[in-house]
């Protein structure tokens, strides 16, 4: 174990060494550049012995770790929006075949350079699972809780792991690293089933191609079943991460902040997170009760830990630092979705924070505190949607 | 080091496809696979992305993007790489489709790194899967339910893109041409690529019956004409540079020849296939120069 003073793309590179990533491609693009300028390092100084492809594109960079994984090799891709929307169709591919690649997503929107979550929401229908996460430890620490749960047989769903651009991709925070051997332990090396090689391969899996019979429908419910059960292998995950190293973040998908004595809860994702934190420690030192929920895992969402907040909380706000146009927040209608069943629902608020890289001040999270807390008192709601 | 001359006795007698394909009859991709795979042998990951289904062979195979080919290879070369499996080889059969137009981009850059991976393409010269739309690698006039024949055009207005020769620029070790009509030559090619590291790319002509409109028992003659009249000439070359013509008949039939018997050049003017003669004599003379030079001579 060491510390470090690193930037978000550094802590991402410096899990990808621990995870002994053996194929790894990305194409640079701001602002996540920087991490195929530190892997391209790792290699080249012997500390990462991996095949690093620069390849010419961010759809090929996708194909490249698909093929790979199909071999057999750990695999890592990163990217940043419009990087992200390029890789969209053989991320389809990735998913289905139920590979465990692991991608980074250093947040871009898809609205100018600066960092918001449209970039990976954008890829909200492509069948892998989304971690968003708030600072470069956490960034560090989910790429390597990301392989165990991709790799997990139970699973074997491509995960992504979301870091706000700018904010935590060129900011240095203080990382501390796990030794190697510590990593080796608890992440052993990826064993692909089924294999491809050809000595290896089960030909009787390897009807390959159209006509494959069955029930068609039958590939869409067995890959929404698999992520969906990866809630629970998340939380083992997070549990014996936080056995081994020593940190865990919440149950895996989703960490509570202050709540315990709290009238109401604000929700945030990524780097808003952290401000958050600040903000909330003013409002309870005011005696406003607001607590905060940081909601990690998007996809699958966590239906019911916020059916199990809803019991507490009469109000939950939600701030989205996205937007799916015409349609509203994506995390905010998730939410109220998975309260619509119980029977005493509290009011859900949308926010919109931080979109397009606008900035987010503990200030204005303070002020979304006191909303809720007013609707929480029994103020009449004007209007469920707020823009930060 | 070239391909080394090969008699018929010697192709492998060993088919690994399986049969029956779901091909049309007298498809000359089908034989490109047969013929191609079982010089490769299997110890293979075949990779297809979307093109006709020429037939299945006793190989794992994964599929992929339309536009990927040259990713796809590239990530399976590397695993290989990264897991001490070089003995496997990465082959990707694909269509003019994937090598010429949607998937070039990552061809090119897959042959700039010089990635250790076979890029065998059955060149039917038309997107035929989808039902015979032009591709940038159908010939000149040629009719295609995209280059109709009209009462302003005729046919495609645009050649061949010379894709051997773009490859053979990324001076890549190695590219050639082949054709279904001319089998000891094909696998020669192969079991010489075999041999070599980095990449190799063999594009070969494989007539289609439906597309190109003649009689499905006409394939091989039909291919056959094709390198005869020097319109698909059979070449190899080597790191980009040396140029051999591993087929070099003493005067070439008459391109005529080759393209009456296909309906899809049945609108085609006397005056118009005596134009494409004149390409086809201009480029064979350089072909001949540069072989007899031993250099690529554009």
């Amino acid at each position: 174990m060491s510390f470090e003073v690193m930037v978000g793309n550094k802590a991402t590179a410096t899990a990808v060494k621990l995870a002994r990533v053996k194929v790894a491609s990305a194409f640079p693009v701001t602002p996540q550049t920087t991490i195929t300028e530190y892997l391209s390092e790792m290699v080249a100084n012997g500390e990462l012995d991996a095949e690093f492809v620069n390849a010419e594109g961010e759809l090929s960079t996708q194909v490249i770790v698909q093929a790979a994984s199909r071999v057999g090799a750990r695999t890592f891709v990163c990217t940043s929006g419009p990087g992200q929307l390029y890789m969209h169709h053989p991320m389809h591919q990735t998913s289905s075949g139920r590979l465990p690649v692991v991608m980074a997503t250093v947040h871009r929107g898809n609205k100018g350079m600066q960092p918001d979550h449209t970039d990976l929401m954008s890829q909200t229908w492509t069948g892998w699972i989304q971690w968003y996460v708030e600072n470069n430890q956490e960034a560090l620490d989910t790429v390597l809780m990301a392989y165990k749960v991709a790799e997990d047989k139970r699973v074997r769903i491509p995960i992504a792991v979301g870091y706000d651009g700018y904010v935590l991709s060129y900011t240095a925070e203080p990382v501390e690293i796990p030794a190697q051997e510590d990593v080796d332990a608890w992440l052993p090396p990826y064993k692909p089933m089924p294999s491809i090689l050809p000595d290896e391969v089960d030909w009787d899996r390897m009807a390959s191609g159209f006509g494959r019979g069955g029930d068609p429908q039958m590939r869409w419910k067995s890959h929404h079943d698999a992520i969906v059960g990866a809630k629970e292998v998340t939380k083992e995950v997070n549990e014996s991460y936080g056995k081994t190293f020593g940190r865990k973040y919440g149950d895996g998908l989703l960490e509570e902040y202050r709540c315990e004595d709290a009238e109401a809860i604000m929700v945030a994702m990524g780097s808003i997170a952290g401000t958050a934190r600040a903000a909330v420690d003013r409002l309870q030192e005011d005696g406003k009760k607001v607590g905060l929920v940081k909601l990690k895992c998007y996809i699958p969402f966590p239906n019911e830990d916020f059916q199990e907040l809803a019991k507490k909380y009469s109000v939950i706000g939600m701030m989205d630092r996205n937007i799916c146009l015409g349609l509203g927040g994506a995390a905010y209608g998730l939410i109220r979705n998975s309260l619509y069943d119980l029977e005493d629902r509290p009011s859900v608020l949308q926010f919109h924070a931080g979109l397009g890289g606008k900035e987010v001040r503990v200030g204005d999270v303070y002020n979304v505190g006191e909303k809720i807390l007013e609707v929480a008192k029994g103020g009449k709601v004007t209007s469920f949607v707020h823009w930060v | 080091m070239m391909s080394q001359r090969l008699t018929r006795a010697q192709i492998p007698l060993e088919e690994l496809t399986i049969t029956p394909g779901s091909a049309c009859q007298g498809c000359g991709a089908a034989l490109a696979a047969r013929l191609a795979f079982k010089a490769l042998g299997p110890n293979v990951i075949r990779h297809g992305i979307p093109c006709c289904p020429d037939s299945t062979t006793r190989h794992p195979r994964a599929g992929g993007v339309f536009e990927g080919g040259g990713a796809m290879l590239t990530g399976t070369s590397r695993a290989l790489k990264a897991l001490g499996r070089e003995d496997v080889q990465a082959v990707g059969f694909f269509g003019d489709g994937g090598t010429y137009d949607i998937g070039f981009q990552g061809l090119s850059a897959a042959a700039e790194r010089n990635e250790n991976i076979w890029v065998i393409t059955k060149d039917n010269e038309a997107y035929m899967n989808t039902g015979n739309q032009r591709s940038s690698s159908t010939p000149l006039y040629a009719r295609t339910s995209t280059t109709p024949v009209g009462k302003l055009t005729q046919g495609k207005q645009m050649g061949k893109k010379n894709i051997p020769f773009i490859f053979a620029a990324h001076r890549v070790p190695f590219v050639a041409t082949a054709s279904v009509g001319f089998p000891e030559d094909l696998i020669a090619k192969i079991n010489y690529g075999k041999t070599v590291k980095g990449f190799k790319m063999l594009i070969i002509q494989s007539p289609c019956p439906v597309g190109w409109r003649f009689d499905p028992s006409k394939t091989i003659e039909i291919a056959r004409l094709s390198v005869q009249s020097g319109v698909w000439p059979l070449y190899e070359i080597i790191d980009g540079e040396k140029l051999r013509l591993t087929y070099k008949p003493r005067e070439l039939k008459p391109v005529a020849e080759y393209m009456k018997p296909q309906a899809r050049f049945r609108h085609v003017t006397d005056e118009q296939i005596a134009g494409i003669q004149e390409d086809v004599t201009r480029h064979w003379e350089k072909l001949l120069k540069s072989d007899e030079l031993g250099q690529l001579f554009l």
